[in-house]
């Protein structure tokens, strides 16, 4: 009998292994190679990485940031148009500043992300297409660029998603795409 | 030692026993240290089940129990006393039954294992009282299971999570200084690989409470302004090291529990030594990659590091979860076959035990484990995938997949074992024990797939107390998973019944069990049978476990390539 509770008899090393066994490991060990290879190769000629330059920055450098940017940006609405191909966004309890904010479909801009005080969640959708959803993490001390291109014109909201305080629930903004700014 | 009849079996001269179930040779430090670590663990399962009844009437809006500042410290007491605190109790006592208890060998140190004890329960005491009376903004907030800086919680929490931590590591000495001393005696000799297994689990585990200490000390330093400022992305790769490996003691610990579980009492064996000890020690090298998982929509660490990291490096350790996944109910099956014990693909599976609570709290676990909770942790550790996973609610249906339906399952089951076992009781209310595993694993499996539903496809996060009937200061909100959360108030309660169901039928078997009074008594444990069939092991047939096996891979790639589907349709991100 071979038991877990008992020191394995022999030569267990070499005993032999059921051949349905080897099967599964062959299977897995290739489906674990894979996913890997899958998930590398992606980051090279997929559209979707959660990949960004980043850089140190206080709260107050991008307070400031945040002020030349609201000055140079134009205004549509009541929301910022930005004045090139960066957008900056700052999260801080409990709101978004730098929205809400006009952009275009078919533009790659540079979307900054950073907080003022605590850890804070960027997570955006369409209105109507609550399925099309993607989440960052938003760091104080931490400037986040990412690019970022539309595809489709509506209203997108953004909440926080990482508890941020008590009145971490009231934390919305919004981002309209437009086809033609 | 005799409270309330609970410490008082009858050993030898010697302090030990036999064990009528396992065969093992049971010594009286062994058996009350498992008993004292036990039973803490149901307290703080009780507890923590108490809070997860009012944070889900919460999540439930149209319920809505909580104002935001008690929800959060309510969830705050549900992370700690569920995913830590039951947790590590039951895992020291895993410890000593994987080490001493299956080593034949008597509990050394006790001492230090009830000190040990005794600072892990001032510790999580401390944790509760600090996180109860979190006063909120600005600086007293409640921690969540994370207390992720430079958001400040009570400073009192971090002295209670250390001193729950430096309690763990205590209590977790005689485990060591047990198998130190089996090696200087045996050095040729391998362990037995459930002892196997509760060793690498202790390394894992040592690793996860190093990399705690080292964080909980340099917040508390921080909390009391004897450090000046703790960055958010450093913070998070130490916090994780924990935070994460705590989970993975629980795998491992969880793992071992199968193994010895569906042997004693489904009649499993070992089907290739080499093959499941090669997979512990891929956990042992990869498992805490897994920390990473964690980061992957962080802008603080590089895509390399990310990519190797959350693969657990080339996925070294989903390859070795996948490998128990064969292993453990081949084992079921050759065992089972080998005792004669039901014909045809799966006649070794339905013919087992499946009114005692052990044997389907098991099965149970290892089948909602895999499909739910690894499944999903693999596919939302995929650095791009993470993105549309990353603070969901579907994160949360994950780690109830694996935490609640997995590990909780298995050591309710350990839980009844023990009390017929070691307390010798039969269980209180047999029908209701017998159900208590379906009704607990059915409620609970609702609940997850539904988490996962709301956080995929409605985008609603985790951590909030309100988002889907309304935002406040805004007309959006969430409410098309309203439907949802219906479902998931509905069966959350379920479940929390089935919870309850289980203390009750536990705590009642204690007080008012009839006492096991010989052999014959538990003889329904025992799966018996197939001792002079000297056929080795691997020569059965594994065909039952190969058609699972192969359903599972099959569920595995749709998952993956539905949710790569979900990232592609999304507007374009990243370099």
């Amino acid at each position: 009998m071979s038991s877990p509770l008992d020191t394995p008899e022999g030569d267990w090393w070499n005993q032999a292994v059921n051949r349905r066994e080897a099967i599964w490991l062959g299977l897995t060990g290739i489906w674990s190679l894979a996913i890997f290879g899958w998930m590398s190769a992606f980051t090279q000629f997929g559209d979707q990485n959660p990949v960004g330059d980043t850089f140190r920055v206080s709260a107050t450098e991008y307070q400031a940031k945040m002020q030349s940017y609201r000055e140079a940006a134009g205004e549509r609405d009541g929301a910022l148009v930005p004045p090139g191909e960066d957008v900056f966004i700052a999260a801080y309890r409990f709101n978004w500043a730098g929205t809400p904010v006009v952009l275009e479909t078919g533009t790659e801009y540079d979307v900054h992300l950073s907080s003022y005080d605590v850890q804070h969640g960027f997570s955006i959708r369409p209105e109507h297409t609550l399925s099309k959803q993607m989440n960052f993490q938003v760091l104080p001390g931490y400037e986040w660029v990412l690019p970022m291109e539309f595809d489709e014109p509506g209203e997108y909201h953004v909440i926080c998603n990482e508890y941020c305080g008590n009145g971490h629930r009231t934390m919305h903004g919004t981002v309209q795409v437009v086809d033609d700014l | 030692m005799s409270v309330a009849g609970l410490f008082d079996n009858d050993y030898r001269e010697d302090g030990f026993r036999t064990c009528s179930v396992t065969g093992l040779e049971v010594h009286r430090t062994v058996e009350n240290h498992v008993k004292l670590f036990g039973l803490t663990a149901v307290v703080a399962l009780l507890v923590g089940g108490i809070f997860a009844f009012t944070v889900a009437m919460t999540r439930w809006e149209v319920v809505g129990l909580l104002q935001p500042s008690d929800f959060y410290i309510h969830l705050s007491l549900h992370a700690w006393n569920l995913l830590i605190f039951w947790m590590v109790f039951m895992e020291v006592a895993i410890l000593y039954v994987g080490g001493p208890m299956v080593l034949g060998r008597r509990l050394p140190l006790t001492r230090v294992a009830k000190a040990g004890w005794v600072t892990m329960v001032v510790g999580a005491l401390a944790t509760n009282v600090a996180i109860f009376t979190a006063g909120g903004l600005p600086n007293e907030n409640a921690p969540l299971l994370t207390a992720y800086a430079p958001m400040e919680s009570p400073p009192a929490f971090y002295a209670g999570v250390i001193l729950f931590i430096v309690g763990t590591v205590v209590a977790a000495l005689p485990f060591f200084l047990t198998l130190w001393r089996e090696r200087r005696e045996h050095p040729s000799q391998s362990l037995p690989l459930v002892a196997f297994g509760a060793f690498i689990t202790s390394i894992i585990a040592f690793e996860a409470l190093v990399g705690g200490l080292v964080t909980f000390v340099l917040a508390f330093l921080w909390r009391v302004d004897l450090i000046a400022w703790m960055d958010a992305a450093v913070y998070r790769q130490l916090y994780w090291t924990i935070g994460h490996g705590s989970q993975q003691i629980n795998l491992a610990a969880m793992v071992t529990v199968w193994y010895f579980l569906t042997h004693v009492v489904g009649g499993a064996e070992v089907v290739s030594e080499k093959v499941s000890r090669t997979a512990f020690v891929l956990y042992l090298f990869f498992i805490n990659l897994g920390a990473a998982h964690h980061l992957m929509s962080d802008p603080a660490v590089s895509v390399g590091w990310r990519i190797f990291n959350t693969s657990y490096a080339f996925y070294g350790a989903a390859f070795a979860s996948m490998i128990h996944a064969f292993a453990i109910p081949a084992g079921l099956e050759a065992g089972r076959r080998k005792r004669g014990l039901g014909g045809g693909t799966f006649g070794w599976l339905t013919s087992g035990p499946w009114t005692n609570p052990v044997f389907s709290a098991t099965i149970f676990s290892i089948i909602l484990f895999g499909f739910l909770g690894g499944i999903t942790g693999v596919v939302m550790g995929q650095m791009q995938i993470n993105m549309t996973w990353h603070n969901t609610f579907a994160t949360v249906g994950h780690f109830h997949g694996t935490v609640a339906v997995g590990t909780t399952l298995a050591f309710m089951g350990l839980v009844f074992f023990v009390v017929r076992t070691m307390f010798q009781r039969q269980l209180a209310f047999g029908r209701l024990a017998s159900l208590q595993p379906y009704l607990y694993a059915g409620a609970m499996g609702v609940v997850v797939v539904m988490m996962m539903y709301a956080g995929i496809l409605y985008g609603v996060p985790r951590r909030t107390a309100q988002v889907v009937q309304s935002i406040p200061g805004t007309d959006f909100s969430l409410q098309a998973a309203a439907p949802l959360f219906a479902l998931l108030g509905v069966f959350a309660v379920l479940a929390i019944l089935a919870g309850a169901a289980f203390v009750v039928v536990a705590v009642a078997s204690l007080l008012v069990g009839d006492r096991v009074t010989g052999p014959g008594d538990n003889a329904d444990l025992v799966a018996d049978g197939g001792d002079g069939d000297d056929t080795p092991v691997h020569a059965y047939k594994m065909r039952g476990t190969f058609l699972i096996c192969l359903v599972f891979m099959a569920v595995f790639v749709v998952s993956y390539v539905l949710n790569w589907y979900l990232l592609t349709e999304l507007w374009s991100v990243g370099t």
